[in-house]
């Protein structure tokens, strides 16, 4: 706990109108969880730094924002539920299971060498019942599988060429487990005559973050600082694929992490179909798509929609031809990154999820598109599916 | 980016307006601070609540219209606002419609277990215009803590039941909880079976208004098709679920539409050039984003959502500072008496716009060129005395985006 980092925040001008409780996901599917109001503002006022936390609930919020956005008194509701947690969880004490969830970046280069080997054994049923026996790592919640070669080893052998330049930050999981999301990314940028560097970089720290362990998060964004500072100051913007990482560096390194120096990457930080969009605003989007008859159903991930930016990705698609596109009218998929792998959360995120499962179902799409891997994932669970970010389907439209 | 329109404010009057330049074939961004005020307030439509029950709407709303010459509808006119009301009711297709009762205002129980009259009604609330006291049970939810329904009940001389929910008894359920399990075909069988059970010879039932999210007459049927008797809603205290509905039918018909759509944060700055506004700044920390467009609709209510900000000694518009007329000092706000029969009168404040809804001086000439003020945040009006907000919100929506585009 880093008590100096702690960001301002009024709970007292909450005006108690609920409209925080009719988007919280958790609150929805679980009596077990009392809803942001309470556990936000209304329990802010009995805590007191010097007194044990009793918030047994706390850690049943899965971080989506969706309460801080629709906020109209500006209380930053997840905030107060993330630093909460952060003391009960301090104080109560973290599993080895969070640790390993939180530290994919540390042997994820391991699990892709070994991908072979490694990927047939995490399906293993014996397997998975030893961890969730020792771990209480949910058994019917597919563990990742590991690509081999890794982004950043295919990008070795790439030699990117394109008048301008631009640095891309592709994040863990495409590095070693959605290799296609990262190659697609910059195939559409040099397909949009950019050079693509990939600065220094490692995991965004969310997944520490979000289990309340700041000073692991923090360590993640005082080494990435620096790094993508010296790309921006030497003249590049630089692109995410991932909205959750994205909305981790853009907004929680500087509020919640006060890492010196955030404030300035996050003004020249755009997710990629943002970044298209503004370029399709200057008339410089390379629009010869080619026709996909397809038809696919968009779903915007929470740290996406709180990026405040509207949904880039499907003004973008809706621009291929053949390509049939509908926005999925559902709020959180329910996995919440480590959430979902959770014993004791498996079925509070499935729960949340259904809701999902039916708008999908009712759209009967062919494809499903999502920029968030942690939806993906839950939406591949669900749904059966073919799940893909949607910059792979616009690489498709643009190579095929 | 640039747009045609920008509408700023998400409640029914931005929703409104941003439909209205969709429709128009407009390049539209709405922004909102949170999410707009329907997910707390409007479950029917108010056009004027304050006339005589069975009065004729059309009559009576033209004969108000003369005698309140100030008033936001006295910009539009009888024809205009029924042209405005007709725009939101193509939104809403059976099977849930919305629809007046008779030509003129219903009245309806609510969760205080008063009755409150209304103009249009979704056909879930349908029931609630003709209880018949010996005959109507109202049921209400152990663990659900916004609606009483013994209360309701004995205000309303019906008979109340408070179920225990078969899952979850002794545990704490919100209205988004209820209605989402409601949309469970199994949930809602046991609850209309448990209920069947205590039905004496009741020929209807009053529920929260909770039926569901996503099909609410699915909900209402087949409950009724379990208990041999007519159901329908009650509206009751924040958050709204009806209100909600008409929030998701907008937001789902918008974004289909291709109008980009920005819940979450507010304006910080307009960027005004002489008499024009050339954009607006939005600020989500520690990033500032720029929005232009030709026009702008503001529609960003009254106190409570923001769009008018009450000091120690005056109320004043936070985005344009556009002027709001008010009364003289702080100690003319309120009459005497808090429940006086009389409005107060601060609640008159507002914005004062030409008769194309573009805010004006004291002179009468436009402040800003292509600066148009709608909804709520407009003065004249009482629309908590007069129930007239989801009119106004409708009426002036539709016209402000329509003298918009048509400049």
């Amino acid at each position: 706990m880093m008590k100096s980092h702690w960001p301002k925040n009024n709970p007292d001008v909450c005006i108690r109108c609920a409209t925080c409780m009719a988007v919280c996901p958790v609150s929805r599917v679980s009596p077990q969880f009392p809803g942001p109001k309470q556990a936000g503002p209304g329990a802010e006022r009995f805590r007191s730094p010097d007194e044990p936390s009793v918030d047994k609930w706390i850690d049943l919020c899965i971080g989506c924002h969706l309460c801080d956005m629709v906020c109209s008194s500006g209380v930053n509701i997840s905030e107060l539920n993330l630093i909460a947690k952060a003391k009960y969880l301090d104080e109560k004490g973290r599993p080895l299971r969070d640790w390993l969830l939180t530290h994919s970046y540390l042997y994820g280069w391991l699990g892709s060498l070994l991908s072979s080997l490694g990927n047939p054994i995490l399906t293993n049923r014996f397997i998975r019942w030893m961890i969730e026996a020792v771990l209480k790592i949910d058994r019917r919640r597919e563990l990742p599988s590991y690509e081999s070669p890794t982004f950043r080893q295919w990008f070795k052998e790439r030699h990117s060429k394109g008048t301008k330049k631009v640095a891309y930050f592709y994040g863990c999981y495409t590095n070693t487990n959605e290799v296609d999301v990262g190659k697609a990314t910059v195939q559409v940028l040099e397909a949009n005559g950019f050079e693509v560097i990939l600065p220094p970089q490692r995991c965004c720290g969310i997944p520490m973050l979000g289990n309340g362990d700041f000073r692991g998060a923090r360590k993640m964004g005082l080494y990435n600082v620096p790094s993508l500072l010296k790309t921006i100051r030497s003249g590049f913007d630089i692109i995410f694929s991932s909205s959750s990482c994205g909305h981790t560096i853009k907004h929680e390194y500087s509020r919640m992490l006060s890492i010196p120096g955030a404030e300035e990457v996050a003004k020249h930080f755009f997710d990629i179909f943002e970044f298209l969009r503004n370029l399709k605003e200057s008339n410089g989007l390379n629009a010869r798509f080619n026709e996909l008859p397809l038809k696919a159903a968009y779903f915007a991930p929470c740290h996406l929609r709180v990026l405040g930016m509207g949904l880039p990705a499907l003004e973008i698609l809706r621009l291929i031809p053949g390509l049939k596109i509908e926005n999925i009218e559902a709020d959180c998929c329910g996995m919440g990154g480590t959430f979902g792998f959770k014993k004791e959360k498996y079925e509070i995120s499935q729960e949340i999820g259904k809701d999902l499962a039916e708008a999908i179902d009712r759209l009967k799409p062919e494809i499903v598109l999502s920029d968030c891997e942690g939806c993906r994932m839950q939406i591949r669970h669900l749904t059966g599916l073919k799940v893909l970010h949607p910059i792979q389907i616009l690489r498709d439209s643009l190579t095929r | 980016m640039h747009y045609d329109l920008i509408v700023i404010g998400m409640g029914l009057t931005g929703l409104m307006a941003a439909k209205t330049a969709a429709e128009a074939e407009q390049k539209v961004l709405i922004v909102g601070k949170g999410i707009g005020s329907l997910y707390l307030f409007s479950n029917t439509i108010d056009l004027l609540g304050s006339l005589p029950i069975r009065k004729k709407a059309g009559e009576g709303l033209s004969q108000w219209i003369k005698d309140h010459p100030k008033h936001p509808y006295s910009k539009t006119g009888p024809e205009k606002i029924e042209e405005a009301l007709s725009s939101f009711l193509s939104l809403f297709p059976p099977p849930y419609s919305f629809q007046s009762v008779g030509e003129g205002n219903c009245l309806i129980p609510t969760g205080a277990g008063t009755f409150r009259p209304t103009y249009f009604i979704p056909m879930t609330m349908l029931g609630g215009t003709s209880i018949n006291e010996g005959h109507t049970l109202i049921v209400g939810f152990k663990g659900f803590k916004d609606f009483y329904a013994h209360y309701v009940a004995d205000q309303l001389k019906c008979r109340g039941a408070a179920l225990t929910l078969p899952d979850f008894p002794d545990q704490e359920m919100t209205a988004t909880a209820l209605a989402r399990l409601m949309e469970k075909k199994s949930f809602r069988e046991n609850i209309g079976r448990e209920i069947k059970k205590q039905l004496h010879h009741e020929t209807q039932v009053g529920f929260p208004a909770l039926l569901g999210m996503r099909n609410p007459i699915q909900v209402k049927e087949d409950l009724e098709e379990i208990l041999s008797a007519n159901v329908f809603e009650i509206p009751i205290l924040p958050p709204s679920i009806p209100g909600i509905r008409i929030f998701n039918r907008f937001k789902e018909w918008l974004i289909q539409k291709g109008v980009t759509f920005l819940p979450g944060y507010s304006v910080s700055k307009p960027i005004i050039k002489g008499k024009r506004c050339e954009g607006i700044e939005m600020s989500h920390p520690p990033v500032i984003t720029s929005y232009s467009a030709d026009r702008y609709i503001l529609a960003t209510g009254r106190l409570m959502g923001g769009g008018l900000v009450a000091s120690d000694e005056r109320i004043y518009e936070p985005i344009f500072s556009l002027p709001v007329t008010q009364p003289g000092s702080r100690e003319d706000w309120f009459g005497k008496s808090f429940f006086n029969n009389l409005p107060h009168p601060v609640h008159e404040a507002g914005i004062l716009t030409d008769s194309s809804f573009r805010p004006k001086n004291e002179n009468g000439n436009p402040i800003l060129e292509n600066v148009w003020a709608a909804g709520s945040i407009l003065a004249h009006h009482h629309c908590i005395d007069e129930k007239s907000r989801e009119g106004i919100e409708i009426a002036t929506g539709y016209w402000a985006a329509k003298s918009a585009i048509g400049r």
